[in-house]
């Protein structure tokens, strides 16, 4: 009897996966959407980011998507962070998850490339979401000028008062939270721009002369760079010494025109 | 003396004879003095407010109706336990020949009274732990603090002053502030509350009691599971409600629950958008009569209705504001929030509502435990209907009416209620819905539901 329960059971996981998980061979529909908060008012420099290279990454894979703004995409996401796409029944959020579903349906940017470059880009990747993304964290939540003049306008704008100030407060403790456990909190801004060089430097040397960064052929590091570095590049804030960081590294520059010129402007004219 | 003897003459039994003659509104007499025995932090002047108006009986039975109502008042200010009258001839200078000197023994409530309890809410038991300071700056103030978690772990916490107002009309100010969760798996969403309630309520009539209302209330709504409907996920998030609200209530029912004769009406009305990000326009109304047939055989009829319209295209309604409808004290037969608009299974609400329910009361059948435990419980037969929909204004009224009438839910079924003190009421109830549509969850069988607002 055992056996017999355990081949059931089994069957109702395969089942189960089946019925409920990623559809492996169905096609990637049309009507997926990308949501994220309003670009022009609402949206933050490490939100920005990250929906930029999510956007970034669908293009690069050449599909389709409709970018969705809400003012309370942060709320909608199931993670609780944006941006989240929206494809059929289902709802994935961030980028890593978002690439693995895309691998499931067949897709996919690396698949070119060999186990150590896998690694390779897997490991500058995390470097990327570590320096970059904490960095954006620190600069947009724990820089007293940033704060007031930039990040508590804009994130208060889709709020009615009083809820601007306190849900500001609210969510800039979280974020001050994690960075804490990060070890970022008790850094110095000196100490973050340190870091942000040093990450640069870090990926300038990686890229060297090429196009891209695993040769012509972009990849899902190449769509994370962009995101970020494009985003530190035109967002205007006080103190725009981490734009001049990233200046100081022309191909990288480099890198974000060509992105800019490949899947940007392409879509523009069409 | 004389008066003896003559009484001795004329009547066997002159005791008797003489207690039937006396007209105590005949007995001219004047209240002199009034003391009040036992006041410590109650202030003077609103004791003596409430009993000068004992210095205007004219003869022994007002002054006997008179003390009865004073008696009544100061129960209703707040400040004391118990309080006990004693009437006696005035003596000592200024007294008169016929006066009268009035003696109200208080004892005066605790500074500070805490509990323990457990409380047993709309479908929801919670335990709550209170705290309550009675006539806190001696004028009948109350504090009044509470934390409550509730089985389906929502949670809540309140803080209410409460301070009654000089005059006839019995005005009252509340002021609250609050923070409750609560949880509602049938739509798919949680919801954190939380905010502040000034209130204040007077009589129009004696039976006409009105509450005005301004609610400011900052609501957190967030997705339950993951699979909760998109259309529900694009409604979470914060929001801000700033509302007023005018409540009129004329309960003329012997008691709250299960009760043999009188009708209540309620009317709310509440308008939002005044601040904040939230904005409707939201009635809603409830009617119920109450008639004793035969002894022990009550018909109750509930009428319920609510509708809400939008004020403007720049302000939101949550989901939290909507109306929703089915359940077991809703409309029976379904399941809770389980009429009308549903995606992914969960409820959605509409904006429109009614529900009217038909019960026949009698006691259990043979009658056993009567006169005790058996007078807790009642078995009914019902029958229930409704509808919830979206109607909206304008041009378009006629058809959203039309479709609104042609698609009224029915059930019907018995069951056995209990009462559970002054406050709540069980049932167990078999229930057979008769006309439901597509998209509701109709649930046939046995029914079961604790709570305080049955329809």
């Amino acid at each position: 009897m055992p056996s017999v329960l355990l081949t059931e059971s089994l069957a109702l996981e395969l089942g189960d996966r089946t019925g409920n998980s990623i559809p492996a061979h169905e096609p990637w529909p049309q009507d997926v959407k990308l949501f994220q908060p309003y670009e022009v008012e609402q949206i933050l420099l490490p939100d920005n980011a990250n929906c930029l290279a999510v956007q970034t990454f669908l293009k690069m894979c050449g599909l389709d998507f409709e970018v969705e703004q809400r003012s309370n995409a942060e709320y909608m996401s199931p993670s609780g962070r944006v941006p989240f796409i929206k494809c059929g029944a289902f709802l994935i959020a961030e980028l890593d998850p978002i690439i693995s579903f895309v691998n499931n349906k067949g897709i996919s940017l690396s698949d070119k490339m060999d186990n150590a470059q896998k690694a390779d880009m897997r490991a500058y990747m995390s470097l990327v979401n570590t320096v970059l993304a904490n960095a954006e964290l620190y600069i947009t939540w724990c820089d007293k000028t940033t704060l007031q003049e930039v990040t508590k306008p804009r994130f208060g704008s889709v709020l009615p008062w009083p809820l601007n100030h306190v849900i500001v407060w609210q969510k800039r403790s979280q974020v001050v939270k994690k960075l804490g456990v990060l070890g970022w909190a008790h850094k110095t801004l000196d100490e973050v721009y340190q870091e942000v060089e040093n990450c640069c430097n870090a990926l300038s040397v990686r890229l060297g002369n090429q196009p891209y960064f695993f040769g012509d052929r972009p990849t899902e590091l190449d769509a994370l760079v962009f995101g970020h570095l494009f985003t530190i590049l035109t967002t205007p804030l006080p103190n725009n010494r981490f734009a001049s960081i990233v200046r100081g590294y022309s191909n990288l520059i480099d890198l974000c025109k060509l992105v800019e010129k490949e899947y940007f402007e392409r879509t523009a004219e069409s | 003396m004389g008066t003896v003897h003559a009484k001795d003459k004329r009547e066997p039994y002159p005791h008797d004879t003489e207690q039937q003659q006396i007209h105590l509104d005949g007995v001219k007499v004047r209240v002199d003095k009034i003391n009040v025995d036992g006041l410590s932090r109650t202030k003077d002047d609103i004791i003596i407010a409430t009993v000068k108006d004992l210095f205007q009986a004219k003869d022994f039975q007002e002054v006997i109706l008179c003390a009865q109502k004073v008696r009544g008042k100061l129960e209703g200010l707040g400040c004391f336990r118990n309080i006990g009258i004693f009437i006696d001839t005035s003596s000592g200078p200024g007294a008169t020949p016929e006066g009268l000197e009035v003696t109200f023994h208080v004892r005066e409530l605790k500074r500070i009274v805490g509990g323990v309890n457990t409380l047993v809410g709309n479908n929801e038991g919670s335990l709550a732990v209170g705290m309550r300071m009675p006539n806190l700056f001696g004028r009948g103030e109350k504090l009044h603090t509470e934390y409550s978690y509730g089985a389906k772990k929502t949670s809540a916490f309140t803080v209410s002053y409460t301070k009654p107002l000089r005059g006839s009309l019995s005005p009252i100010i509340t002021g609250t502030v609050f923070q409750a969760g609560s949880e509602w798996p049938w739509s798919g969403y949680k919801q954190i509350e939380r905010g502040l309630l000034i209130d204040f309520g007077f009589n129009s009539a004696p039976w006409i009691r009105h509450n005005l209302q301004w609610e400011g209330a900052w609501r957190d709504v967030s997705c339950l599971t993951r699979s909760a409907a998109f259309q529900v996920r694009e409604q979470t998030g914060p929001s801000l409600k700033s509302s007023v609200r005018h409540i009129l209530l004329l309960d003329r029912r012997d008691t709250a629950i299960l009760p043999s004769s009188g009708s209540l009406v309620k009317l709310t009305q509440e308008l939002a958008g005044l601040g904040g990000d939230v904005g409707f326009f939201k009635n809603d109304l409830c009617l119920q009569g109450n008639w004793t047939l035969l002894p022990d055989m009550v018909l109750q009829a509930t009428l319920q209705a609510g509708f809400l319209t939008r004020i403007s295209n720049n302000l939101n309604v949550s989901i939290c504001d909507q109306f929703f409808l089915g359940g077991p004290m809703s409309l029976r037969g379904f399941n809770t929030r389980g009429v009308g608009p549903h995606k992914d299974g969960n409820a959605l609400g509409a904006s429109a509502y009614w529900a009217g329910g038909l019960h026949l009361f009698t006691p259990l059948p043979f009658n056993p435990g009567k006169g005790g435990f058996g007078d807790l419980f009642r078995t009914h037969i019902f029958i229930n209907a409704g509808n919830l929909g979206n109607v909206y204004l304008g041009q378009e009224i006629p058809t959203s009416l039309k479709a609104y009438t042609k698609t009224t839910r029915l059930s019907y079924g018995m069951g056995v209620t209990l009462r559970l003190g002054q406050m709540a009421r069980v049932e167990l109830n078999y229930c057979i819905p008769v006309l439901f549509q597509r998209e509701d969850q109709p649930n046939p069988g046995v029914q079961y539901g604790i709570g305080i607002h049955f329809l």
